[in-house]
Parts: structure tokens; C-alpha cells; sequence
């Protein structure tokens, strides 16, 4: 539960320190810190319910990521905003002044870069991402489970854009400390049938009467609970490196994960 | 044939199938009297929501099937819930599919005898979907609230449109979304907005004509109770303070009083503006049926910033309670607690959580007011129950033959809330909230996948025992349910969830009796009515309507 009261003082950062943290993005393209702080404000009083902090909340749509199936520039997604979506929830908004759809785009458009998880305001050490790179195939091993693009498990995370979704702060925590980064999707369950057969996987859905995992030798399986003795949840998979890499490694490490951005 | 053979044909006609028989108000009054139709959104004027039809039992329920499902068919592919509870009488079935089309349908068949499509004016606002959760009758006359704040009256037979008239401007939030409460020759309802800075009424309008017979402001302005519960110095704050109405009330014809759930005051979840207690929002009212007055008052969350709207459903039983026979309203607030009232007088006889609460300390003053412990905070406060609540507009039920209370429950969830420093400005047709709380449960509607911790929430549908406000039984769902309860004098308990599960329960042990996967969220209330000495349940979920019976 403490893990969401920072989060939520997290999302109240200062329009300069986002700017200054890992504003490539917003610099690019000129968002000024008044139309974001501005566009954060309106997101939260009209987008947050259904999109949620993270902006991921709704169903396939991941409005951190910048790239939306309906919009690909700017001048779009206001105009996506303004008219919505027939037959969703995004209802017409007509009553969005220019300006204030400038605001949102551009809140939307860096939202990436403030949006992480625990603690990700705080600033961290950044090695040598070639050096990371070597890490991570090496000696750390995130490379037997994690692909970056294509090459790992389909159990656990691709890395290709994690540089675009994650701030520097929270790969660092996650590389730390896996179990306080774990989000929806990347939760384990193991199952246990009435024989006493264990089975252990990715959880994919549920509901009261049924499980669907991906099984560790990554096959869809739907169990229902009436046939099962016990279904529970995991601890993170993931190990820490906090005893295996020094200080200096988990920087490089850690820029290496920051480097791996699409496009 | 003789004149008089034809006449008797045709009496004989108007007494089996109903023919062109109006629904009068005292058909109404006497709902209970004719258990095959269901004449009122909540069945009854009482707002139980329990049916006396008896074929389908606990014995025989494992046998209930599927008759027929009508799928929505919007214009422009509405993905809206469904939320609305069908109306059954002389033979047809009448529902809204979203956002405003009336359907009336052969209940046997499913098959469509007309449509009514309204198209919504474009600047209609809604905070949380283009929904509308049902009809009301009078005579030939079916009453319809859009979103667009407009009140129609459609005919029953032909499916035109008779009149329509605007309550309230909809680019400034005015919205309908409630299934209308028809008393008399007047039907009542009142706008959703609370997001938009509106100030909230209840309305009573002519069935002829739609002219507006009398007004209670949930927001009392100068010169009117209440007013004093709004202290800013400005005098300002109630001008956009919110109050709306988006459930249907209830209605008690000896005591002539109509009892009414309101929502939340504006700005949700920033208060500095609107110091005070801000009546009459989150409360229910008491209102003279013929005139609007307010008879009393009972308020759930003072000076709320939680979004706590009591905007659920005031259900009335009379009954023994602890050793006296009482007039009570039952009602399960979305702020977590259970409540029980005299509804002669407003005297608070009870109020106990039903679920996780932190917002107050489980304890009241002499009067019923909650000892308020947390509130939002610049650096976030955890609150539970969360944003949505512990429940919400979803009817609860309520069975003499149990005397126990059903509610659809959203188990021990948390919002923090964080208020963002400085006033909340008002923007006309803007959202007036402050900032939305953040929740792991999605707020508004179902997702296809759920990969949540059970610490993260969970769904219930719970049955609580009126004199003690103690929970007697707890059917748990993984997934939080935004379904209504229907109970029967069988004593079985009908619901769903946001899983799109339905489900059969024994209403003494909550124990499942009979399941059927629907493929959709249920989020609306079921129904039961009889049709050829046959008993049938409906329900809407996802995008269809599905309507079960025995297997032959």
C-alpha cells in the first residue's frame, strides 16, 4: 500500500524536473513546461478515471507508449480528443479550448518520462550502456529470460522499448529490487491439482470459477478451480542483482536498459 | 356474431393478453398484485426488487435455460454498458439499449415490434458512459431520461414520440441517465452532472405534457434549509455544487413520501472551495410526493471528498426491528457503511461498514453523524472504500421471507486520493473535480483480463441481516460486480458480475445454485416476469439482453 502513496506523490513532479530528467522527447518537440503542467491537470480531471495513472488503464491502449493506433501526430490526437471515439467510452470533447488540447497532447506526448513507478523522481547513476549491454548478456543473465527485441521468453518482459516506458530511477529499482516493480501482467501463480500436480506460470486472466496461465514451458492452460486443491501467487521470478554486480555494474546495466528505446 | 359475442371476444381478449390495457397508478400501487409483470424499475414502489413468482425454485433452478438473447444493435457500435432492467406488461417487454433507443420486444421471442431511436445532442456531457438504466409507465405512456438532459414520452403501442422536453442545458453537464419514477400523473427524475459543476434537483413533470409540476434543489440556495451547510463567505460554492440524481428512488404511498439517493458535491475531491457540510448532497431525502417538499433528511458523508454519491437505491420494508415494528429504509451507501432509517421521521437507527473503512472510525454521534477520520492530502491519502465505492448504483434487494439485505459489493478496495494544491477553477461544460484518484481496480467498466492480487479488491455479493447490519452470508468473485440483485420469494437470489457471470444463489446460505457464463459484463439489474403461466429471468450484460426459463 506505501508503494501507491509514492507513487501517487510521484506523479505530482515539477513540469522542470521531467524537462530536465529525460525530456529528449518533449524537447524535440517543444512542449513547454506551462502547456504540459497545464495538460497534466486537465488529464487528471478528465482522462485518469478510465486511463489511469499510468496511463495503460484501459484495455490495449497504452497512451505512454506515443504511439496510438488512431494518432500519429499531434494535430490527430487533439483531434481524436475533440471529436472521440464512436462506440468507446471517449466521448466527444467539443468543450476543449486550442490551447487546452495543446496542453493534454503535450502531457500526453512526455507522459513516459513521468509516469514510473516507486520513487522514480529520484536521479541515479548512469554508466556505460556498451559495458551494461555485455552485463546483461553476461554475467548478470537478464538475457536468458528478458529479449530485447525478440530472443527471450515470451514468460517475461521484452526490453526493446523499456528506455521509452521506465524511468532511470525505477529500472534501478527494478534491477534491485524485482519485487517492488512488479506490475500487472508479470504476476506468477502456481496451481495445484487434486493428484497434488503442480503447475507453475504466467497468469493471464482469471475469475471466480477459472485460471488461464502460460505455463512455464510457455503452453496456454485454463484450469478450473473446482479441480484444483490450491491456486496462489508468486513472488517475483526475477533475481536481484544487488549481490551480483557492483555498484559501478548496475549503473552500466542501467544505462544500457535506459539506451533501449524504439525508434 | 352478435354485438354482444364480439364484446365478450374482445373483454375475454383485453383479460388474457391485456390488450391496450392502460397501466393506470393504481396499477402501480398495486404492483404486488400482479407479479407476472414488472411495472416499475425496481419492481415495486418499495425498491426491493423481489419477485412473489414461485416456479422457479431452489429444487429446479440447476434447470434454468437460455430462451432467446436480443443483441444491441446502435447506431455507431455503442460499446456502452447495458445497465438497463426491462419492463414487462400486457404482453411486451420495453428496455433502452445505449445511449437512448427504446425498444419494445415479443418477451416470448425476443423479436422487435418497433424502435424509437433518439439521437443525443452532440454536447451532451456524461462523466462515466453513454448510459441509461430503464423506462417508466404511465397509462400508454413510456418516459424515457437521455443524456442530453431531454425528458421524452413515447407511446407504448406505436412507439412515437408524444412530447419532449429539456430539463437542463446539456453542455453545462445536465444529463438523464436514471429510469424515471412515475407517482400519480407526475413522473420525477432528476440530472446527473455532479462531475460538471452542476446544481442538482429532483423534478416532478406533468405525464400529459411534460410540464414541470414541482422542483426540490438538492443544492438549496438562499432563502432555502440548507443553505447555511454552505459557508464560503462568497456565498458562491453552491451555485456549482453538484447534488445530481442518477438512481431511481423509492416511493411509500401511506406516508405520500418519495425517497431519493444524491450524489456528490462539486468539486469531488477538492472541498476548500465549499467549506461546510454542502447539503444536500450525499444524502437521501424524503420528499411530499404531491409538492416536493422535503419531509427530512439523512446525510451519509459530510462535506465528502471521496465521491461518495448516495446515489443508490433507498430500499423500504416494514418490519420488526429489534423487538418493534418499524417503517425502515434500508440502504447500503457507497461509502462503505450499511444504514437503517425510520423513514416516518429520519431517525438513524443504524449504521455499520460492510466492508474495509477507514474514511471514519465505525462509530456515529447522537444524531447519525459519522466520526470522519481521513480525508485527501497534497501527498496522497490511502482511503477505503475507493473512488467507486463499496458499491454504487447496482440495486440491491431486499426478501421479506429472508428479511435479509442483499448488496453487490465491491470487497475492501482503496483509492489515494491526492489534492492538488489551489482552487479548482470552473470552466462552463468542463469537468469540476479536482484530481481523479488513483485505484487498481478499473473504475468504470470491465476488462477482459484481471491479473489483480485479491489484496488489490475484490467483488461480493453479500447478504446482511437488518437489525444487526451484520453479514450473514458473502458469495466472493474475483473481479468487483457492477450487477444488480433480484430476490424471490423461493428464496433464491439472482446476480452477476463485472466477470460476466450469472448467477443463481440460496438466498439463506449464498450458496450457488445454478451458473450460466453471459460473455459480458453484467452490469444492470435482473427482472422476472411470467407469460403463459411460465416464469422467466432477464437480465442485460455485454451487449445483449438474455432471458432464461425451465427446461421443458
Amino acid at each position: 500500500m506505501s508503494r501507491h502513496h509514492r507513487r501517487a506523490a510521484g506523479f505530482g513532479l515539477a513540469a522542470m524536473l521531467l524537462l530536465s530528467m529525460q525530456g529528449a522527447n518533449a524537447q524535440e518537440h517543444s512542449y513547454t513546461p506551462a502547456d504540459i503542467d497545464n495538460g497534466r491537470g486537465l488529464y487528471q480531471a478528465n482522462c485518469l478515471g478510465c486511463h489511469g495513472d499510468q496511463g495503460n488503464a484501459v484495455e490495449s491502449v497504452d497512451l505512454s507508449s506515443n504511439r496510438l493506433r488512431r494518432a500519429s501526430t499531434d494535430e490527430e490526437l487533439a483531434a481524436l480528443i475533440r471529436s472521440g471515439i464512436p462506440g468507446t467510452l471517449m466521448i466527444p470533447r467539443p468543450q476543449f479550448s486550442d490551447g487546452e488540447l495543446q496542453g493534454l497532447v503535450a502531457f500526453l506526448r512526455t507522459m513516459a518520462s513521468q509516469t514510473g513507478g516507486a520513487g522514480s523522481e529520484r536521479e541515479v547513476a548512469l554508466g556505460d550502456p556498451s559495458r551494461g549491454q555485455q552485463l546483461f548478456f553476461g554475467k548478470a543473465d537478464c538475457g536468458s529470460c528478458h529479449g530485447v527485441g525478440g530472443g527471450g521468453s515470451r514468460l517475461y518482459v521484452d526490453l526493446a522499448n523499456i528506455g521509452g516506458r521506465r524511468t532511470p530511477a525505477s529500472l534501478e529499482n527494478a534491477i534491485l529490487y524485482p519485487e517492488a516493480e512488479l506490475r500487472e501482467g508479470q504476476r506468477f501463480m502456481q496451481v495445484v491439482d487434486k493428484s497434488g500436480a503442480a503447475t507453475v506460470g504466467l497468469l493471464m486472466n482469471q475469475d471466480t470459477d477459472s485460471v488461464q496461465m502460460m505455463s512455464l514451458d510457455e503452453r496456454l492452460v485454463s484450469f478450473g478451480k473446482r479441480d484444483l486443491e490450491a491456486w496462489n501467487f508468486l513472488p517475483s521470478q526475477m533475481q536481484s542483482s544487488r549481490d551480483v554486480l557492483s555498484a559501478e555494474e548496475i549503473a552500466d546495466l542501467v544505462a544500457y536498459l535506459v539506451s533501449l528505446k524504439a525508434e | 356474431m352478435t354485438r354482444m359475442k364480439l364484446f365478450s371476444l374482445f373483454a375475454a381478449l383485453a383479460l388474457a393478453g391485456g390488450v391496450n390495457a392502460q397501466v393506470s397508478p393504481e396499477r402501480l400501487l398495486n404492483a404486488k398484485a400482479e407479479p407476472g409483470d414488472w411495472l416499475l424499475y425496481h419492481g415495486n414502489y418499495n425498491g426491493q426488487r423481489y419477485t412473489t413468482l414461485n416456479e422457479i425454485n431452489q429444487q429446479n433452478v440447476g434447470n434454468l435455460e437460455l430462451k432467446w438473447i436480443w443483441q444491441v444493435r446502435s447506431r455507431g457500435g455503442s460499446a456502452e454498458k447495458f445497465e438497463a432492467t426491462p419492463l414487462v406488461f400486457d404482453g411486451v417487454m420495453y428496455t433502452v439499449s445505449p445511449p437512448n433507443d427504446v425498444i419494445a420486444l415479443d418477451p416470448k421471442t425476443g423479436r422487435v415490434f418497433w424502435t424509437y431511436n433518439y439521437t443525443p445532442d452532440q454536447n451532451a456531457r456524461v462523466c462515466c458512459g453513454r448510459v441509461n438504466r430503464g423506462l417508466a409507465v404511465h397509462g400508454d405512456t413510456l418516459f424515457m431520461g437521455a443524456i442530453d438532459g431531454h425528458l421524452l414520452a413515447i407511446d407504448r403501442i406505436s412507439g412515437q414520440l408524444k412530447w419532449d422536453v429539456s430539463i437542463g442545458d446539456p453542455s453545462l453537464g445536465y444529463a438523464l441517465t436514471v429510469a424515471p419514477l412515475v407517482i400519480g400523473d407526475k413522473v420525477i427524475v432528476g440530472p446527473a452532472g455532479g462531475e460538471y459543476g452542476i446544481r442538482g434537483f429532483i423534478a416532478a413533470y406533468d405525464v400529459n405534457n411534460g410540464a414541470e409540476l414541482w422542483r426540490f434543489n438538492t443544492i438549496p440556495g438562499p432563502g432555502e434549509a440548507g443553505f447555511e451547510s454552505w459557508e464560503d463567505p462568497a456565498q458562491e460554492a453552491w451555485k456549482l455544487g453538484g447534488g445530481s440524481i442518477w438512481t431511481t428512488g423509492s416511493y411509500d404511498p401511506e406516508l405520500n413520501l418519495t425517497y431519493w439517493g444524491v450524489g456528490n458535491p462539486g468539486p469531488d475531491w477538492n472541498g476548500d472551495s465549499r467549506p461546510g457540510d454542502n447539503l444536500y448532497t450525499d444524502s437521501v431525502v424524503a420528499l411530499n410526493a404531491d409538492t416536493g417538499e422535503l419531509a427530512w433528511h439523512y446525510q451519509f458523508t459530510p462535506h465528502d471528498e471521496m465521491d461518495y454519491d448516495a446515489t443508490q437505491v433507498p430500499v423500504l420494508a416494514d418490519m420488526v426491528w429489534n423487538g418493534n415494528q418499524r417503517k425502515v429504509l434500508m440502504f447500503a451507501n457507497r461509502s462503505g457503511v450499511f444504514y437503517v432509517i425510520d423513514r416516518t421521521t429520519g431517525e438513524f437507527l443504524l449504521g455499520k461498514p460492510f466492508v474495509a473503512v477507514n474514511w471514519m472510525d465505525g462509530t456515529f454521534d447522537e444524531k447519525g453523524r459519522p466520526n470522519r477520520v481521513l480525508s485527501p492530502s497534497p501527498e496522497g491519502t490511502l482511503i477505503m472504500p475507493n473512488n467507486q465505492g463499496a458499491t454504487n448504483w447496482y440495486s440491491p434487494s431486499y426478501s421479506p421471507e429472508t428479511n435479509l439485505f442483499y448488496v453487490p459489493t465491491w470487497v475492501d478496495t482503496y483509492s489515494v486520493y491526492t489534492k492538488r494544491p489551489g482552487p479548482v477553477q470552473y470552466v462552463p461544460g468542463q469537468t469540476y473535480v479536482g484530481m481523479y484518484p488513483s485505484m487498481a481496480v478499473p473504475a468504470l467498466a470491465a476488462r477482459l483480463i484481471n491479473q489483480r492480487i485479491p489484496e488489490e479488491g475484490t467483488g461480493a455479493i453479500q447478504a446482511i441481516d437488518p437489525n444487526t447490519g451484520e453479514i450473514v452470508w458473502r458469495h466472493v468473485m474475483t473481479d468487483v460486480t457492477s450487477s444488480g440483485v433480484l430476490s424471490t420469494a423461493t428464496n433464491l437470489v439472482f446476480a452477476g458480475g463485472r466477470e460476466g457471470i450469472f448467477y443463481a444463489l440460496n438466498a439463506r446460505t449464498g450458496d450457488e445454485l445454478w451458473q450460466q457464463r453471459l460473455g459480458g459484463e453484467v452490469a444492470s439489474g435482473p427482472m422476472s416476469f411470467e407469460l403463459e403461466g411460465k416464469q422467466y429471468v432477464a437480465i442485460s450484460a455485454g451487449g445483449s439482453l438474455f432471458v432464461f426459463g425451465l427446461r421443458e
